[in-house]
């Protein structure tokens, strides 16, 4: 049995394939594959989103795509980071790294905290 | 982004795609899956790879329909949500995009539509002249214009019409009617059929052929009431019958509009005869002429020269001093019509420009205030160019609402211009129509882009977009240059057209100082309808003329009566060469001098003084009367009485008049001339309708009746018409430049309004962002004058710099009023200084209520607010 499946959040879709394309150049199948591996099975995308959400990250200018050969010679749409989506990434990150801390603190916050 | 060149974007999906799945089922295999089952389990968890490649599509497919509907819907919202502002622009925008296309709607009438004949650009005017005088307007000769038919290879046919009056008297008094006298070929050329019967038949047109009119559709309306068996009817007009043969169509406005019927002169009759040098002297017809396609007007020319130095070998006493002239029909009928419309274009193109800037000032500051909007809009993933296109939607919709008002106040127009100027060429062919639709939607779509763009795309520079979740508290803002250059650039252009709009003003005033030498109060004016026919016994029409005037001197209220071939004040231009009888004719001064035709009793009756000798008398003939400026040009005031005056060529019905008497000089051929040396031939009946003039010593238009009662008297068979004071004609021979004076002025005056409204909503609009330096000033002790003098003294420096840009426009473009201008010159200090003035006092006054507003604020009220 694989571990439980987590939905991925609205909007941090975005975020994660920015991240995974920040690391190297990457097909598709890296970025899910990515994913899974580093979230040890917990987030899974399906083709149906990711599909997608790469091509409006490419036509957005945020992704760069070249075709190349892959590890086995085949031709791969590989996606890679431009400067604008290096930025975007810089304040999707912050923004969640100050959204996770405030969910987490509220979520810390023990029952005479809140009353004092 | 690189995209491979040949496979289109769907074998791109496919390839991408089917890696991933090959990925997958390599992955399935490695995990110990028999090759079939890895492959139907990728299959399966790849999902349906069809509606996947809709997705992408989807994601590259530009939304425009469902974009712009978007766009729509919340542009409707935003004109909702603020009504008043939304308002203010579509009226703005109604104005000036209204005034434009009005202007428009007559330039197009007037000019750029050819006239309403099926190739009416075909169409010219011929007349003769005496190659020396240059005089305009003789008229041709039946037989010369047959000749030039015949002889010409430039024109499909010429044709040629005069006017004759006549009474229709089955009424209690009698009613002129119209009559056209045509060549043959007439209808031909003009390229009409008449609406129901048809033209002239060949039988008709000989002199003893059955007499058949064609009648006008006006005359089919309120004689016969639309009958429609009208033709084959009957018209009898002063003791003659016509059978009616044929109806024009009601377009059918030409040669002129007052025309009721049609009838053919008779072909055969002597003065046809060409040879007869008497038949080649009459001076009968307006000649128009059809050219064959595609001649130009200049080898047309040629070639009538050509035909007339033929005509002139041949009749050489007739026709070798005769030159012949030809210009377009439309032209000679547009006239200098067409420069007052080009001018008054262009000043509503400047109000047009003026609106728009105006616009774009308050959408500068409405999308300042909409920072915080667009840069949610931004974060939520929106590009720059669907947030321009919002913002430009939303101007479009106020664009597109404001041409629609705009195009009801062009309806409008063509009423103005008929109230302005009743003889304004081609008013009645004003009217609404696709090609001014057109025209407000093209405006509508010039304005939008103008006025909204260059604010969209200052809104949605990022700088400015990106940051506003950090200071959404109103900084102490610095400078707004760019919102003062608008209001800088609205005065400057609202100066030139005051300027333009002043020297006109002025210019009017001035002509109304003049002194024309003449006296037109109190003088009423008319014609008594008379037939060309008259004219075969030219002793009898001379007696019917001096008893309508004895009858009319006889009436109670009358000081003076009299008759002139042109009413004095109204341009009539008819200039001759005349030759002193025993003086060797010196080549190099030709005697060249207005001639008119006046009665006995002329200059008393206008009040223009004799100088020397005595004036015109009834029982002389052969007696000229000379003005001041003729003696002394040509005779010597001294020498001038006595000297014997013929005409070159000579005058068969003016053989030789004697200087009887000298007259002061009078501005007769129109107000705004200087007199021109003048020679009046003394003369009751020059023509058979001459204009009478009575002085009055009451109100003129109160002895119109008194005057119809007693013409009616004497001549019960003849009739009245164009009763009018002389003041009158004078004004309607200024209308077009009062229609221009007017219209200027009226644009000027919005321009400045316009400006003022500008000026004002900007200055509150610095006011309001500036509310908290203001009020943090007042805390620390300012005084209340001084921040109202700061505002003040910004909207002044502004207009200032208006006014400076202003003048200078002004200098270059009222260059364009020159021959238009009387008594002042295109750079009148006066003028300029006036509209500084103005200009400068109406901005401090548009200032003045902001400025106020905020040396009033409550500096507590104002802190606590943030």
């Amino acid at each position: 049995m694989p571990p439980e499946k987590s939905d991925l959040l609205q909007g941090t879709l975005d975020m994660l394939i920015l991240k995974i394309v920040a690391l190297g150049p990457v097909h598709g199948y890296g970025i899910s594959l990515r994913i899974r591996q580093i979230s040890k099975d917990v987030l899974q995308v399906q083709q149906g989103s990711l599909y997608p959400a790469l091509h409006r990250l490419e036509k957005r200018g945020w992704l760069k795509a070249e075709w190349g050969q892959s590890d086995n010679g085949r031709e791969a749409k590989f996606y890679s980071l431009s400067p604008k989506g290096r930025k975007q990434l810089a304040e999707e990150e912050s923004n969640w790294q100050r959204l996770a801390g405030a969910v987490s603190d509220i979520l810390r916050t023990r029952p005479t905290e809140a009353e004092s | 982004m690189t995209r491979r060149p040949n496979p289109g974007r769907d074998a791109q999906f496919d390839r991408e795609l089917r890696f991933h799945i090959e990925k997958l089922i390599e992955e399935k295999i490695a995990a110990g899956l028999p090759p079939h089952e890895a492959r139907r389990q990728a299959a399966l968890e790849f999902g349906g790879s069809e509606q996947l490649k809709e997705e992408l599509r989807d994601v590259y497919r530009v939304r425009v329909v469902e974009s712009s509907m978007r766009n729509l819907r919340s542009a409707l919202r935003f004109i909702r949500k603020s009504p008043s502002f939304s308002a203010t622009i579509i009226a703005t925008l109604a104005l000036g995009i209204g005034a434009n296309t009005a202007v428009f709607s007559a330039i197009d009438a007037i000019i750029l539509r050819p006239l309403p004949f099926p190739n009416g650009d075909q169409l010219v005017q011929l007349d003769q002249y005496a190659a020396k005088t240059s005089n305009p307007g003789m008229h041709v000769a039946p037989a010369r214009l047959e000749d030039w038919n015949r002889m010409n290879s430039t024109f499909q046919a010429m044709t040629g019409y005069y006017l004759n009056d006549g009474s229709e008297t089955s009424g209690p008094l009698p009613e002129r009617i119209t009559q056209a006298l045509v060549a043959p070929r007439f209808f031909d050329v003009w390229g009409i059929r008449p609406a129901r019967g048809r033209a002239f038949s060949e039988q008709e047109e000989l002199a003893n052929g059955p007499r058949a009119a064609v009648i006008s559709d006006r005359l089919w309306r309120q004689r016969f009431g639309r009958d429609p068996n009208a033709v084959g009817k009957q018209l009898r007009i002063e003791g003659v019958t016509f059978s009616i043969v044929g109806i024009t169509p009601p377009s059918f406005r030409f040669p002129e509009r007052t025309v009721d019927f049609w009838t053919p002169v008779p072909v055969d009759s002597p003065v046809m005869r060409s040879s007869s040098p008497d038949a080649r002297r009459a001076t009968w017809y307006t000649v128009i002429g059809r050219l064959k396609p595609g001649v130009t007007e200049a080898q047309a020319r040629d070639d009538l020269a050509r035909v007339q130095a033929q005509l002139g070998n041949e009749y050489p006493q007739t026709d070798s001093r005769l030159a012949v002239k030809i210009d377009s029909l439309k032209r000679l009928i547009v006239g200098d019509t067409q420069r007052s419309l080009w001018i008054l274009f262009g000043s509503v193109s400047l109000l047009l420009l003026i609106a728009c800037t105006n616009i774009a000032a308050l959408l500068l500051a409405r999308t300042a205030q909409r920072q915080r909007e667009i840069s949610i809009r931004y974060s939520l993933g929106a590009s720059r160019a669907s947030i321009i296109a919002q913002l430009l939607t939303e101007v479009s919709v106020l664009a597109v609402a404001g041409s629609l008002v705009a195009l009801l106040l062009a309806g409008a127009a063509s009423q103005v211009f008929h109230a302005l100027s009743r003889n304004l060429p081609r008013v009645e062919e004003i009217r609404l129509n696709g090609t001014l639709v057109l025209y407000s939607a093209g405006c509508a779509i010039f304005t939008t882009l103008l006025c909204g763009l260059f604010p969209a795309i200052r809104a949605t520079r990022r700088s400015l977009a990106g940051s506003l979740a950090e200071h959404g508290r109103t900084q102490v803002s610095g400078r707004h240059p760019l919102q003062w250059i608008l209001v800088s650039a609205q005065v400057a252009l609202a100066v030139t057209l005051l300027v333009g709009a002043g020297l006109l003003l002025r210019s009017f005033q001035a002509l109304g100082r003049v002194s024309p030498g003449f006296d037109p109060d109190h003088v009423l004016t008319f014609r008594i309808s008379g037939n060309w026919a008259e004219t075969v016994n030219l002793e009898r029409l001379r007696q019917r003329m001096n008893r309508d005037l004895d009858a009319l001197r006889s009436l109670p209220g009358i000081a003076g009566a009299a008759t002139a071939l042109a009413l004095p004040g109204v341009p009539f231009g008819n200039r001759s060469e005349f030759k002193v009888t025993g003086q060797p004719s010196d080549p190099d001064q030709k005697i060249i001098a207005t001639s008119r035709v006046v009665s006995a009793g002329y200059f008393e009756t206008m009040h223009i003084p004799l100088l020397d000798g005595e004036p015109c008398r009834e029982s002389l003939i052969g007696v000229a009367v000379v003005n001041r400026r003729f003696a002394e040009t040509y005779l010597g005031t001294r020498l001038a009485l006595g000297n014997h005056l013929t005409f070159v060529p000579p005058n068969p019905y003016m053989p030789s008049a004697e200087i009887r008497g000298i007259v002061a000089d009078a501005r007769e051929e129109g107000l705004q001339n200087e007199p021109a040396p003048t020679v009046y031939l003394c003369q009751s009946a020059p023509v058979p309708s001459p204009a009478f003039l009575v002085r009055t010593y009451g109100e003129p238009t109160a002895m119109a009746q008194a005057v119809r009662r007693k013409i009616h008297q004497v001549e019960p068979s003849r009739t009245v018409y164009q009763i009018s004071p002389l003041e009158d004609d004078l004004r309607d021979s200024f209308a077009e430049n009062r229609m221009r004076t007017t219209l200027l002025t009226f644009f000027a005056v919005t321009a400045i309004l316009l400006a003022c409204l500008g000026l004002y909503g900007t200055l509150t609009y610095v006011v309001n962002l500036r509310r908290r330096e203001v009020g943090l000033r007042l805390a620390i002790g300012a005084e209340r004058t001084q921040i109202a003098g700061q505002f003040l003294n910004e909207a002044f420096r502004s207009s200032l710099f208006g006014c400076a840009g202003g003048i200078a426009l002004a200098v270059v473009s009222t260059r364009v009023l020159a021959g238009m201008l009387y008594g002042v010159t295109a750079l009148d200090v006066t003028t300029f200084v006036a509209v500084v003035m103005l200009v400068l006092a109406t901005g401090v006054l548009s200032a003045l209520w902001p400025a106020m507003r905020a040396a009033r604020l409550d500096p507590m009220q104002v802190l606590r607010e943030e």
